[in-house]
């Protein structure tokens, strides 16, 4: 044994060092929600519907990389492989069903387990508390809005099919990012909204999904066979999102008589409008204490 | 931050649900240690805990915590406060040692910090080999000291307590009783702890606050609040050829200036000195020709105070 060496008696102590306060908690929340909701630290189980969905979101990317790897022409938005404007909405469904499993996990846990109660009695407030909500599911949900597109840019690039010149590459990167952070942001809102109205996990996943596609078969019957104004397709609460991602890629979308100001103030009234339901239902519930 | 000398103290403060008052003109300095707060089911306990916290405004009146006002500096008291619910639930698939460092974590501790401090509250709390294990597979009793180590972890400087021995065995309850007293005594912490089971309050607690229905039925340091008195319980029996003698033993006693309690022939006595009460006792039955059929100690208890205060 060196000199050094000793025997520290560690036991309970005092700390004096400094404390995070609310931005720490609100990091701390949003971090634990989405290790919880990926299966991270829990028994197996828990992993095994996260972990196929980023797999199924991954694996179309995965496809059109080697695609674009084994045959020596640019397919990319000629029809054959997505373009990256395309990408997210051709994975539309994989979106949709990872908002119903994560959305629920993330809110609905923490009222059936005592959780909210708990970080009630932290720095946090309802305010706080659903702000870490929605950053955890919006980071979640970058896991499959933005992860694939950036790795076909980071795959296309090193192949030699990518885009031509730094500034191009740049702008592009601004704009899978961009659409990922806005697609992510609006699907959370929405889908938590969805979920903060029921404290059955199944009812809330069920909800979500059907809110999202309901939405949009409604709408889709409404406009194509209807022949109603397509502008009703603001109430699109899956393809508004979707087109303010083809219009952030400067294409024309699947509403092209809609403004570009008309596509972006739809999704953020969504987004307000799934805000203030999140809002008036944690508002009114109770806790203990 | 030094310890506060007052850890509560609260003037006039009333909160109002609609037509009922749940907190009623309320004056009390809590101090630090271990203070009990007591009442029945409604009595305004866990409407006063989420006063400290910050999570209610009062209607009116004012508070203070740690020196600060719920009010406007609650996430601040809340950094420095932990708090261990009542309700027994908690997220069973989490391992105990990641649910006590997640809550540190957010009470403002770094994460290093947090995970060790989450080990050394469990082996605190006597959970050390079973830290490790989800709490879902924990006893009743376990989760209740997962509760209490999630409480201290983050080294609060004060601690509230909900019914912390509820759903315990005799002896899981005298450990746990035991612990709230060690966290006061070893690491400085104070403690409230909300209870209706008087009985452990005295056991464990240096002050009280007594609550019923909103309002304040008794507020202080247990000992000068039960101790003050001692009496002893007498009971007679009335004779045939002696009738009213037990009239006369409670007249005579009366007349001595102590305290009379009657339940038919069961006598309560209480005065400033169990002897002189004793003495006083049997010269007033011998007196009178009573019949002495038991005669035994007693001293003062919560549960009085409240039969008082009520």
């Amino acid at each position: 044994m060196s000199d050094e060496a000793m025997i520290v008696d560690r036991g309970y102590r005092t700390y004096d060092g400094p404390r995070s306060g609310v931005v720490g908690a609100v990091r701390s929340v949003a971090w634990h929600s989405m290790r919880s909701v990926l299966g991270i630290g829990r028994p197996a189980r828990h992993k095994i519907l996260p972990v196929m969905a980023v797999l199924i979101a991954y694996l179309p990317a995965l496809v059109f990389v080697g695609i674009a790897v084994l045959l020596p022409v640019d397919l990319v938005g000629k029809g054959v492989i997505p373009s990256y404007a395309d990408y997210t909405g051709f994975i539309g469904l994989v979106i949709v069903l990872f908002c119903g499993l994560v959305a629920p996990e993330v809110l609905v846990g923490d009222r059936r387990n005592g959780m909210f109660g708990l970080y009630l009695s932290t720095p946090l407030r309802r305010d706080t508390y659903l702000v870490a909500k929605i950053l955890a599911v919006m980071a979640t949900l970058m896991m499959v809005t933005l992860g694939p597109p950036l790795l076909l840019l980071i795959a296309y690039t090193f192949e030699g099919s990518g885009p031509g010149g730094v500034g191009n590459w740049l702008v592009l990167l601004v704009r899978i990012v961009a659409s990922g952070v806005v697609i992510s942001a609006v699907f959370a809102v929405v889908s938590l909204a969805a979920a903060s109205l029921t404290d059955r996990r199944a009812f809330a996943s069920v909800g979500v999904i059907l809110v999202l596609l309901g939405s949009n078969v409604v709408m889709g019957a409404l406009i194509v066979k209807a022949g109603v104004s397509s502008t009703l397709g603001v109430l699109d609460l899956l393809g508004m999102p979707f087109e303010l991602v083809q219009r952030i890629y400067g294409q024309p979308g699947g509403f092209p008589k809609m403004s570009v100001l008309l596509v972006a103030g739809a999704n953020a009234a969504w987004a307000t409008l799934g805000g203030v339901v999140i809002w008036y239902r944690y508002r009114r519930l109770a806790i203990n204490p | 931050m030094m310890h506060a000398v007052t850890v509560i103290a609260t003037r006039g403060l009333t909160v109002q649900f609609g037509a009922e008052r749940a907190l009623d003109e309320l004056d009390v300095t809590i101090p630090s240690g271990v203070t009990g707060l007591v009442g029945a089911n409604g009595a305004g306990k866990t409407t006063l805990m989420s006063i400290v916290l910050g999570l209610r405004p009062p209607t009116s009146g004012s508070i203070e915590v740690l020196g600060m006002d719920p009010r406007s500096q609650g996430h601040l008291i809340r950094a420095f406060v932990g708090y261990a619910p009542e309700r027994n639930l908690l997220p069973g698939d989490m391992r105990a040692v990641d649910f006590v460092r997640h809550l540190s974590e957010v009470r403002g501790l770094p994460r290093d910090e947090a995970r060790n401090r989450a080990s050394d509250s469990l082996w605190l709390v006597g959970l050390g080999e079973e830290r490790f294990r989800a709490i879902g597979s924990l006893s009743t009793g376990q989760r209740q000291r997962v509760k209490l180590a999630q409480a201290i972890a983050a080294d609060p400087r004060l601690v509230l307590l909900d019914e912390p021995t509820d759903g315990l065995d005799p002896v899981q309850r005298d450990e746990m009783l035991a612990l709230i007293r060690q966290i006061n005594d070893e690491f400085g912490i104070d403690v409230v702890l909300s209870s209706h089971v008087l009985e452990e309050v005295e056991r464990v607690c240096d002050s009280i606050v007594a609550l019923d229905a909103g309002r304040l039925v008794a507020s202080g340091p247990l000992q000068d609040l039960i101790a003050g008195d001692e009496g002893i319980e007498v009971e007679l029996v009335d004779i045939a050829d002696r009738p009213g003698s037990i009239d006369q033993v409670v007249a005579a006693l009366s007349a001595r200036g102590l305290s009379i309690a009657r339940d038919g022939s069961v006598i309560t006595v209480v005065g400033p000195d169990a002897d002189a009460v004793a003495d006083a006792t049997r010269d007033a039955v011998a007196d009178a020709g009573a019949r002495l059929g038991r005669m035994s100690s007693r001293r003062r208890t919560l549960e009085d105070l409240f039969m008082e205060g009520s």
